[in-house]
């Protein structure tokens, strides 16, 4: 990082910085319900995104520094929620999955750009998303609900099932996002 | 909405915010270790009336919280039907307890004073390598950008529905991912431009 050319240093800085604004607004824009009543928010796609076009370490930092703005009373969260609260509350676990997600993203994403290269990237992406984004995300929300609510495994896992289809969804929109950044952003270093 | 507007000040306003901090750090690890029931509940009337003390800020704020009452209830009488009602008493004691300790310093705490307290904690990290500076730049460079994007966002939703009729919906991810990617590179040049390093 020290030894990184100072323009790259800013151009990190501000990635994180803007991806972390991009969650942010990702929460502000009206959610879809699906038929049975579950919400999706588009925060999570947020979350699979910043992974798969920053990589590992700047999709984390920015992962991170949306929750610690959010941490801060910023009621950034879809639904308007924001301060420490939330991080007391039983889906807690699922938020702090949020950047280990988005790194685990970065780093499936490289691997897969760098042996595909970038003319067929929405497998990849949609793998690195399922991994990252629904993967690591729901081990981390489980393990929460299990501690905080006092669910036993299998009951925290049927409770985060409902959530499942929507992010699914997600990871084709994840997929198919990538696909177009790297069409129409084509110097753009994927998962660097 | 971003400087949420802290109108009617109380006296949890004028206490200091990192003294606010600590105790939040305290009170949320109490409760993590304590097991039994009642003093959980002793802690949730104290909790209870320190939040009421605030008066009208406290109302409010107050229908923000019917979800989460609506979720304690719901851990509480699942438990209950499993056979353990203690547990899921306490289980939701300590959650209500929790989230409304940690509102108490939301509410009564403004942003700029929390991030002052943040700068501070992080002092001691800045021997570590971590850039306390640059962390203080991101915070607020996402602040400002939260309002820029959404702006953005309906700016697109309105283009959209001009020419179609309908709402954009996720039609609109992409461009406006792909705006935040170029922005991001005008930003870091800006940057280098005034900060010159």
């Amino acid at each position: 990082m020290n030894n990184a050319p100072p323009h790259r240093s800013f151009h990190s800085l501000a990635q994180v910085a803007l991806f972390a604004a991009l969650i942010a607004v990702f929460g502000l824009i009206p959610k879809l319900d699906l038929p049975f009543g579950v919400p999706i928010t588009l925060q999570t796609l947020g979350v699979m995104l910043a992974g798969c076009l920053l990589g590992a370490r700047r999709g984390f930092l920015a992962v991170g520094l949306f929750l610690l703005i959010v941490a801060l009373g910023m009621p950034l969260l879809a639904g308007g929620r924001g301060g420490l609260g939330v991080f007391f509350s039983p889906s807690a676990g699922f938020l702090l999955g949020w950047p280990i997600g988005a790194a685990i993203c970065g780093l499936i994403m490289r691997r897969v750009s760098r042996a595909r290269g970038r003319t067929v990237l929405w497998p990849g992406a949609f793998l690195a998303a399922f991994v990252g984004g629904i993967g690591v995300v729901y081990a981390f929300g489980v393990t929460g609900l299990t501690w905080i609510a006092h669910l036993s495994w299998t009951q925290a896992a049927v409770a985060s099932a409902v959530f499942l289809p929507g992010d699914l969804l997600k990871c084709a929109i994840c997929a198919a996002l990538v696909q177009t950044v790297a069409r129409g952003l084509p110097h753009w270093r994927l998962a660097d | 909405m971003l400087n949420r507007p802290i109108s009617n000040e109380s006296w949890l306003h004028r206490v200091p915010a990192s003294l606010k901090l600590l105790v939040l750090g305290i009170c949320g690890s109490a409760l993590a270790l304590v097991q039994d029931w009642r003093w959980l509940a002793a802690g949730l009337t104290i909790t209870l009336l320190a939040y009421a003390s605030l008066g009208s800020v406290a109302r409010q704020q107050a229908r923000h919280l019917r979800p989460l009452v609506v979720m304690a209830a719901a851990i509480a009488a699942f438990h209950a039907w499993q056979g353990a009602p203690a547990v899921g008493g306490a289980s939701a004691l300590r959650l209500l307890t929790g989230v409304l300790l940690a509102t108490l310093l939301t509410l009564t705490t403004r942003f700029d004073d929390l991030l002052d307290v943040l700068e501070k904690l992080l002092q001691p990290l800045r021997r570590f390598g971590v850039p306390t500076a640059r962390v203080a730049l991101a915070l607020a460079l996402v602040l400002r950008f939260i309002a820029v994007f959404h702006q953005r966002w309906q700016r697109l939703d309105d283009a959209h529905r001009a020419r179609t009729g309908r709402a954009g919906g996720l039609r609109l991810m992409a461009p406006l991912t792909i705006r935040t990617l170029q922005t991001a590179e005008h930003v870091a040049d800006a940057l280098t431009a005034r900060l010159g390093r």
